[in-house]
């Protein structure tokens, strides 16, 4: 049969078969998820003005950081941790204490010391304890596989969260930590919602940009072979154990930064934000974007502030609402994922 | 090499041991009363954590993936019971009733029900009707257990009204079943017949005294609404296996692609939880022994018995499921084998949807005990879970016996772990019990054979 | 070389001393001392459960020793590390296909090829000589068209040949394949003789576990028998095919 007829066949047949459609459809998955994406956020910042591109930019830039550095864990070294909220919270903890200006002396309730010191003197600090944090965790962690590395996760999120909560005298507990400055920049404070989501969204081209190395480089290339098989590997003479500490610890002062920023965008921090579920949160975000792809980790994120933004037009769901909504959205699409696309939207990894 | 590492560990095992009996008989010996207080309340405590992790390690035992549905079953039982008591008790300070619930859980016990009657009556019936008559008459005993279940979660004041009729028949049939059982060992023939009559009769009327003993005892609903609970929690587990893990099991076989998948059911669960009853801890009403003991300086409430003796019934019950019946052969034949099970014969897809009921039954009865015992919160869910697993872990990861050894052990080393930290870290002893459990031993106190 | 270890002999590359590995109340090793001579092809044989495999899993430091003494190349060892191989100069293949199945078989190669220690390995980006060494390999197994493949979505005999090229990029003098014969088609067996050939042309040493006589008999120069954990017999193949204890084993089941 010659090849024009045998084409014009097979685009006929294409035509009248639906399953085939679906098929074709479903292999440019990617590209779709991303149009859509994309327009989704052009069109919402045309609706809604360049205002909301600043105030939603920054959450996106936060929710980004941590999911392209959770990535780094999950997607590409197999490590499937739901702790990641923990360096998370020890990163905005520490500057929210190091930097808080409010003289806790004169409140009646728990006191901590005042510190003052600059933005940029302890996010550094931040993201060095998270690390520090994450190299002891980690080697602990580091014998464990699979379903019982989620169960030892699950538990350093809730071991945190209750050092956050319980531990007063560092962190005044439920009453929180507030007064966290911007960060200032000589006499330039950035004060303004502009001139902070430039910051954030540097230091998430800053993040981008290390993972982006890492991933390129040899060690990258290990990461994933480990993930496969972390015993064949170790055959060709790779202290596995020594690679699985080093992408963990970077990751959660990766993590730790975000903490960092988010202490000083908020400017005030309470265990409440450090909660399981938000860890939780944060793996689905990372699986629904995609695994073992930064790209996708950066769809995720967007995707993600997209639907909790466009939730909140919803005429028939009262505002009030919204925070819990988008995670039952979210939960049900991890579902979808886990049965149609394992590897999320974008992912080059299927779990 | 591998001896003197098990050695070692053996030698830890034993100081750590002797450490943490020399610390709690010098605080025994400090002070006595209180000893005997953190004992009750360990017991109590550790009887919701043995109770969670039996149903969990039954489900994992089978199909040897963490089901994190469990967490959302026991939130799911708790809620339950303050659903179906909320409008009559504190006043109706809390009180909902909420229609996209009831008709949610009437369309997933009408699908479960479906399903049951297609999976054990049909096939049986298929030969002698017309099948277009079959599946009407199935279909319609379906859409009417859906019905039924929507009134019982719209009319909750009238629980006890509802439920006596289906209470006493339920009674009548199953006293009528067991006669039979008995004497089909004994007698044969006519004469068996006859008996079966006889007690048939007999059944009848004790299912008539207790519907109208229901009837007309109000405060039986409390106890009612947990079984309602109950039965909910195990319909959505089993809809949520047979509606959707059977699929991703055809497609992976990775337990990571489960345990994500029940991830976002945990997620979404959680979540629709808070928006229907917010997320603040609410209580449950009293239920019986709340009135509390004294007992050698110690406080003890008769409610912590209770929930003790739940525990022990539900594992005996379960021991004798699985060790004596032909359920629980195939439960232990799919444990070992799933692929070989099947070959030989057992409907795998039935055993393991039962199973998952079961899990799902014992986790809304530990989250209801608790809820009694403290309050309850949408986040209760996952944290019982991981109780639940915690325990399974330290007594040994697929071993009912270490399940409820583990419970106990864990809450007694959580109650007398926080003897002289304050109580608000208990969760974190857990997980450092877990982390040394599975860096030293990872098998447990009693390894599964 | 040790002092005091008098057994241990320039001409062998590989030597045990009464190694033992056990899993649960199962024996799979039982003070097992064998010796495998510098360069050449040597051959493990035996019947299924005989200690093969768990012998080469415990030569690579894939399982730990329960008791003895490994020589290899001169170092002897009473903990094998795994990671350890490449200072040997040992490398494997498995018996169940072990390849990085989500990563495509250009990184296969790649990760053999790159840097072990954790920083050089960060600031390293694929260089023209791994790249020549890379396509050499992949040519010389037949893959180069099936570069940037998945290792998963190879057919059978590919994997294994994928595996044995990941062997080769290992450039060791040891080389240890689990059973490399198994399940595959004439050509393919023929391709694999070939390389295995080639090695032996290099001066390398072969070790193989095979079922099939045919092939060790034209290809090995050494022939070891385990039979339940222990040694049945070693020896040059003709001499050792011949012995009476082998024959009955081999004919009497």
């Amino acid at each position: 049969m010659q090849t024009d007829t045998e084409h014009r066949t097979s685009l006929l047949r294409l035509a009248g078969n639906p399953r085939e459609l679906l098929a074709a459809a479903r292999s440019n998955l990617e590209l779709w998820a991303n149009l859509l994406i994309i327009a989704w956020a052009l069109g919402f910042m045309l609706w809604q003005g360049v205002g909301f591109a600043i105030s939603v930019g920054t959450v996106f830039a936060i929710w980004a950081i941590l999911s392209v550095s959770l990535n780094l864990v999950v997607g590409f070294t197999g490590l499937l941790s739901v702790g990641h909220v923990g360096f998370f919270g020890i990163g905005a903890y520490t500057v929210a204490i190091l930097t808080s200006q409010a003289e806790y002396e004169q409140l009646r309730t728990e006191a901590i010391p005042t510190f003052g010191w600059p933005f940029f003197a302890a996010l550094p600090v931040g993201v060095l304890l998270a690390g520090l944090v994450a190299l002891a965790v980690g080697v602990v962690f580091n014998r464990f596989r699979d379903d019982i590395y989620v169960l030892v996760s699950f538990g350093f999120a809730i071991i945190s969260f209750n050092v956050f909560l319980n531990w007063r005298g560092l962190t005044r507990g439920a009453f929180g930590i507030h007064d966290i400055p911007r960060p200032q920049v000589g006499g330039w404070a950035l004060s303004g919602e502009l001139e902070f989501l430039a910051f954030v969204l540097a230091a998430l081209g800053l993040i981008v940009l290390i993972s982006w190395f890492i991933v390129t480089s040899s060690f990258g290339r290990v990461l994933t072979t480990i993930r496969e098989d972390e015993e064949a590997i170790a055959v060709f003479g790779y202290r596995t154990t020594h690679y699985k500490l080093a992408v963990w610890t970077i990751s959660a002062m990766m993590a730790g930064l975000a903490g960092g920023l988010f202490a000083s965008w908020t400017s005030f921090v309470d265990p409440n934000s450090f909660i399981l579920l938000e860890s939780m949160l944060l793996v689905a975000i990372v699986i629904l974007g995609g695994l073992a792809t930064i790209w996708g980790s950066l769809l995720g994120a967007m995707a993600f502030v997209l639907l909790e933004e466009g939730m909140r037009f919803l005429p028939f769901l009262p505002t009030i609402h919204v925070g819990q909504a988008r995670l039952v959205v979210l939960g049900i699409l991890l579902v979808l994922l886990m049965l149609f696309r394992p590897q999320g939207l974008v992912g080059r990894y299927k779990l | 090499m591998i001896a003197q590492r098990i050695s070692l560990n053996n030698l830890l095992a034993v100081v750590l041991t002797l450490a943490a009996a020399a610390y709690v008989g010098w605080k025994v010996s400090q002070a006595p009363n209180q000893a005997i207080q953190f004992a009750f309340n360990g017991l109590s405590v550790g009887a919701v954590y043995a109770l969670l992790a039996i149903g969990f390690t039954l489900v994992y035992s089978t199909v040897w993936f963490f089901d994190l549905y469990y967490g959302a079953a026991a939130a799911l039982g708790a809620y339950g019971v303050f659903y179906l008591r909320s409008q009559e008790t504190l006043g109706g300070l809390y009180a909902v009733n909420n229609i996209v619930v009831n008709v949610l859980f009437a369309a997933v016990t009408a699908g479960v029900v479906a399903w049951a009657l297609h999976a054990s009556v049909y096939p049986r019936l298929r030969s002698r009707l017309q099948p277009t008559v079959l599946r009407g008459m199935l279909g319609l005993l379906a859409a009417g257990a859906g019905v039924y279940t929507g009134v019982v979660l719209t009319f909750p004041q009238e629980l006890h009204v509802i439920l006596s009729p289906v209470l006493g028949i339920g009674i009548a049939v199953g006293a009528t079943w067991f006669l039979y059982q008995a004497f089909q060992g004994l007698v044969a023939g006519r004469v068996l017949l006859a008996l079966v009559a006889v007690s048939g009769v007999a059944a009848a009327a004790l299912g008539a005294y207790c519907g109208y003993f229901v009837f007309n005892a109000p405060e039986s609903k409390l106890y009612l609404s947990w079984g309602v609970s109950c039965m909910l929690a195990g319909v959505v587990g089993l809809a949520l296996y047979r509606g959707l893990y059977v699929y991703m099991r055809e497609r992976s076989r990775s337990p990571l692609i489960m345990l994500v998948a029940s991830l976002g059911i945990l997620l979404a669960m959680t979540a629709f939880t808070s928006i229907v009853f917010e997320s603040t801890p609410r209580p449950l009403p009293e239920a019986l022994g709340s009135e509390p003991w004294t007992f050698a300086g110690a406080t003890i409430k008769g409610f912590n018995v209770f929930t003790v003796g739940v525990a022990l019934a539900g594992f005996l019950f379960l021991l004798y499921l699985l060790q004596y019946t032909s359920f629980g052969m195939a439960v232990r034949a799919i444990g070992d084998d799933e692929e070989v099970s099947k070959v030989v014969g057992i409907n795998t897809t039935t055993v393991i949807a039962a199973v998952f009921f079961i899990g799902a039954v014992y986790a809304a009865l530990a989250g209801i005990l608790s809820g009694h015992d403290t309050a309850i919160q949408p986040r209760m869910g996952l944290l019982l879970l991981l109780k639940g697993w915690i325990a399974s872990v330290v007594g040994g990861i697929g071993n009912l016996h270490g399940a409820i050894l583990g419970g106990f052990v864990l809450g007694m080393i959580e109650q007398f772990g926080i003897w002289d930290l304050a109580g608000e870290w208990r969760d974190v002893i857990s997980f450092v019990l877990l982390i040394l459990f599975l860096s030293f031993w990872p098998r447990g106190l009693l390894p599964r054979k | 070389m040790r002092p005091g270890s008098e057994q241990i002999d320039d001409h062998y590359v590989i030597q045990t001393e009464r190694i033992s590995k056990h899993f649960g109340a199962v024996r799979a090793v039982r003070k097992l001392s064998i010796s495998i001579p510098k360069r050449g092809l040597t051959s493990i044989a035996g019947p299924n459960g005989s200690g093969k495999s768990t012998l080469v899993n415990l030569l690579s430091g894939v399982l730990p020793l329960d008791g003895g003494l490994v020589v290899i190349d001169g170092t002897s060892l009473k903990v094998v590390k795994a990671h350890e191989n490449p200072v040997h100069g040992l490398t494997r293949t498995f018996q169940e296909v072990r390849l990085f199945d989500q990563v495509t078989v250009w990184n296969n190669i790649m990760v053999v090829l790159s840097e072990r220690r954790l920083f050089p390995a960060l600031l390293e980006r694929v260089n023209p000589m791994q790249r020549d060494r890379a396509r050499g390999i992949l040519e010389s197994v037949g893959l180069w068209e099936k570069k940037d493949a998945l290792a998963m979505n190879l057919s059978y005999g590919q994997r294994k040949l994928l595996e044995i090229g990941r062997a080769m990029a290992m450039e060791a003098n040891i080389y240890l394949f689990d059973e490399p014969f198994a399940g595959l088609f004439p050509e393919m067996v023929e391709k694999v003789k070939e390389i295995m050939n080639r090695m032996r042309e290099q001066g390398d040493t072969i070790v193989f576990i095979s079922h099939n006589m045919d092939i060790v008999r034209e290809l090995s120069d050494h022939l070891i028998i385990l039979d339940s954990g222990s040694l049945l017999e070693e020896g040059a193949v003709d001499d050792v095919l011949s012995r009476p204890k082998v024959i009955n084993a081999y004919l009497g089941t």
